[in-house]
């Protein structure tokens, strides 16, 4: 492990910069604090403790054109017949990507949705873009105000999963390059090795843990689903700040049309389960017409769906639904009331 | 080097019984007018829904017009009233978005007033060739 | 107040008056949130305070619906401050529910603070919708609650005086300011989901055949989603600014309503809500009016 001071650290970014696309937290309006590219290690925000919105827009970007047809009419020399020439292409980056500062929580959300959208068949999109982005993890110092990670058995300061990672120390930084893309960040650095302890905080400790599957097998038909949907306003910003959803809604488009000249673009867009329509399908049919089955599914999604399909939770503890939802529907007080019932019903069926 | 003058796409809202009538007197008296207009005809100025000219300026159009019966006259007698509250409202709100006050135009142009019609198309669309571009 | 607040809400659900009550409770992390109370053993959990922010006539119409098709609506109580009373005419006046299966609960109201309704923030100063609100009172309702104190009422607030600054400006300016703003917003809808004059069962936003806007999260798109949505509630919005308050990135769309707000009382002399009967302006005319194109 090696030691950067904070003076070192703004010549290494400044340096990254110079080839490629150094994504950093800064502050937006007011009190936002959000990922975006910069263009100056100024322009960094360090008080933070997790973003507003997650940096999965870098990864599965908020509108994507998953592919562009360029159609062309063109007459071959020595031929009276127009042929249409056809291009395909697909969304490339220019420049490889550094996402510098990410929490140990935005990463392990990474590697969940990893564990769905790289296996067979891969999402060739987000794998580019994961493929291409070294990740510099910057260890927590304290909890937000709406932190759990700790009760979902993450910890604030967990390098797993990235490149580079930094644990704050006095006077800079405990770094530490833990994969072949970080090595290729660090290796021109000139660091003193660090000498110290690495810093042992102490955590939130959890304050409850998540029910197992059988348990939410057990209240998918609980009244209580219902009672809590009747504040929730089916708007998207759980899903769309949140570090593990993915889902979306994709559509042709002609962008671009003239004279023998045709160009489409397959848009492919956020969408969340939690939109009324979401689930509508051709014909009308709509599986989750009502708000409660549809925030039931947000929640059985993260629990007991994915991590039955793809052995990974997804989510993160990250809190940004709590802090964002317009109506205080709280995921942990959601958690903690499917415990509490959970065990409700094993005592009862005990008694039985 | 030749040079690209730039040509104003406008796109006019006529409605059916007034408007285009005197476009088409207009044509008929064969009076020139600036042929930049795309017209599209409607039964009537009430149902050009204010959304109809936020998406012109949405796909490219660099100014928009909308012609309707005089107040009074509407072939369905009040159509062209609540065209006229509409506008009042939206042609100030899509100022106050940035879009360029000039390069909307509500007028009321009868099926007698062909030389009107032209006119009105003509100083238009001078206007918002001046204007420049839709940003 | 608080109650009397409950003293109302059990005897209209005791006398069977209504199947529900909808008002306000205690969150998690110091959040208060809009609460259902179906039995008068649960009415202690009603509270009344400055976070009081949501707007329940929200709630109304997909409440009214009745859980089974052949079932008859429900009825309903509820929790009303002045702006969601005139919010309550807007959808009365537009026959979205019937009057007379409803009890409404009206409350004086001394004013909301900024951050309320929200986990873990702490309450700011009065919003800026409150500085300036005359009313108070309900104008609608079937038990008052409270009595108008007589608190400052501001002469303007930052809404009003970020119009006029936005007013001084070029075209051009004004394009590159909104264009900041709408590039922001995530199209997560939660403006129009909050809103409760905007209740379309498929909003022209999503309308796929004819498609008026792309699914595409891009700054045209999200400008003609914004425009069309503040269109549609000219002379409906009655000011509760609910839609800036949820947006999780701080579109300023409390500016685009109230830019209408204020159009349509100095051309028309009209304020949203104000009674159940007067037809909104942009649904009448008069022939002879002089009005500015």
């Amino acid at each position: 492990m090696n030691f950067i001071t904070h003076v070192q650290l703004q010549d290494w970014l400044a340096r990254m910069m110079k080839d490629r696309t150094v994504i950093a937290p800064t502050r937006a309006i007011e009190d936002l604090v959000r990922y975006q590219p910069v263009n100056s290690p100024d322009a960094i925000a360090f008080d933070f403790t997790r973003t507003a919105i997650s940096p999965k827009e870098f990864f599965l970007p908020a509108s994507e054109a998953i592919l562009t047809i360029e159609r062309v009419r063109q007459i071959a020399a020595g031929s009276n017949n127009p042929e249409w020439n056809v291009k395909l292409g697909e969304p490339e980056l220019d420049r490889s990507q550094v996402l510098f500062a990410i929490r140990p929580c935005d990463t392990h959300a990474l590697l969940a949705l990893d564990a769905l959208l790289l296996q067979e068949p891969v999402d060739a999109y987000y794998a580019r873009r994961r493929k291409q982005t070294t990740l510099i993890g910057l260890a927590c110092e304290h909890p937000g105000a709406t932190c759990f990670c700790t009760s979902l058995s993450f910890a604030p300061d967990d390098s797993n999963g990235m490149d580079v990672m930094l644990y704050p120390v006095e006077g800079g930084y405990a770094l530490e390059a833990q994969t072949e893309k970080g090595q290729v960040l660090t290796d021109n650095l000139a660091l003193a090795p660090y000498r110290g302890e690495r810093p042992q905080k102490t955590w939130l400790p959890a304050e409850f843990s998540v029910p197992p599957r059988v348990v939410w097998t057990q209240l998918f038909n609980d009244p209580h689903w219902g009672r809590l949907a009747d504040r929730c306003l089916s708007c998207k910003i759980c899903a769309y700040v949140c570090p593990t959803c993915r889902c979306f809604d994709v559509r042709d488009y002609i962008v671009a049309q003239g004279l023998g000249y045709q160009k489409i673009e397959r848009l492919r867009c956020w969408d969340s389960c939690m939109a009324e329509g979401y689930q509508r399908i051709a014909g009308g049919h709509n599986p989750r017409p009502t708000k409660a089955q549809r925030l039931r599914n947000r929640f059985y999604c993260k629990f007991d769906y994915y991590p039955a399909d793809f052995g990974a939770l997804a989510c993160v503890g990250c809190g940004r639904c709590i802090e964002y939802c317009p109506v205080n529907v709280d995921i942990t007080e959601v958690l903690q009331s499917v415990a509490i019932k959970g065990e409700t019903l094993a005592t009862n069926s005990t008694r039985l | 080097m030749a040079e690209t003058t730039f040509e104003p796409r406008v796109v006019g809202f006529l409605c059916n019984w007034c408007s285009y009538a005197g476009a088409n007197l207009a044509g008929t008296s064969r009076i020139q007018y600036a042929p930049n207009i795309r017209i599209i005809r409607v039964p009537c100025s009430g149902r050009v829904d204010p959304l109809f000219v936020v998406k012109a300026f949405q796909e490219g159009a660099d100014g928009v017009l909308v012609l309707g019966c005089h107040p009074g006259d509407c072939h369905y007698r009040d159509g062209n009233y609540y065209a006229r509250r509409r506008y009042n409202l939206m042609h100030g709100f899509l100022d106050f978005l940035g879009v360029d006050a000039r390069r909307l135009k509500i007028d009321w142009v009868s099926a007698a007033e062909g030389k009107k019609f032209a006119q009105v198309v003509s100083d238009f669309t001078q206007q918002v060739r001046e204007l420049g571009p839709n940003p | 107040m608080i109650e009397q607040i409950r003293a109302t809400a059990r005897e209209i659900l005791q006398n069977k008056t209504v199947d529900l009550v909808i008002g306000y409770e205690v969150g998690t992390r110091g959040a208060t949130r809009p609460a259902f109370i179906c039995s008068a053993d649960e009415v202690d959990r009603l509270i009344w305070n400055d976070a009081c922010t949501h707007n329940l006539t929200n709630y109304v119409r997909g409440k009214h619906v009745p859980p089974k098709r052949d079932a008859p609506p429900a009825r309903l109580g509820l929790v009303l401050k002045a702006c969601d009373a005139r919010a309550l005419n807007v959808l009365l006046r537009e026959n979205q529910v019937p009057r007379g299966d409803l009890y409404l609960i009206g409350v004086v109201c001394e004013g909301m603070r900024q951050d309320a309704g929200f986990a873990t923030r702490t309450l700011g100063d009065l919003q800026p919708r409150c500085q300036t609100c005359t009313e108070r009172v309900p104008v609608v309702y079937d038990s008052l609650i409270g009595e108008r104190k007589t608190s400052e009422v501001f002469e303007t607030s930052e809404v009003w005086q970020e119009l006029d600054r936005l007013g001084v400006m070029t075209p051009g300016e004004r394009q590159a300011f909104w264009d900041a703003e709408f590039a922001r917003c995530l199209r997560c809808y939660a403006c129009r989901q909050v809103c409760p004059a905007c209740y379309c069962v498929e909003c022209t936003a999503e309308q796929l055949d004819p498609e008026w806007v792309g699914i595409g999260i891009c700054t045209p798109e999200k400008r003609f989603f914004h425009t069309m949505r503040a269109y549609h509630l000219a002379g409906r919005c009655v000011g509760c600014d609910e839609c800036a308050r949820v947006c999780p990135i701080g579109v300023r769309l409390d500016l685009l309503n109230a830019w209408f707000r204020r159009e349509v009382q100095q051309t028309f002399d009209y304020q949203a809500g104000i009674d159940a009967t007067t037809l909104v302006p942009l649904a009448t005319f008069k022939p002879n009016e002089n009005l500015e194109l």
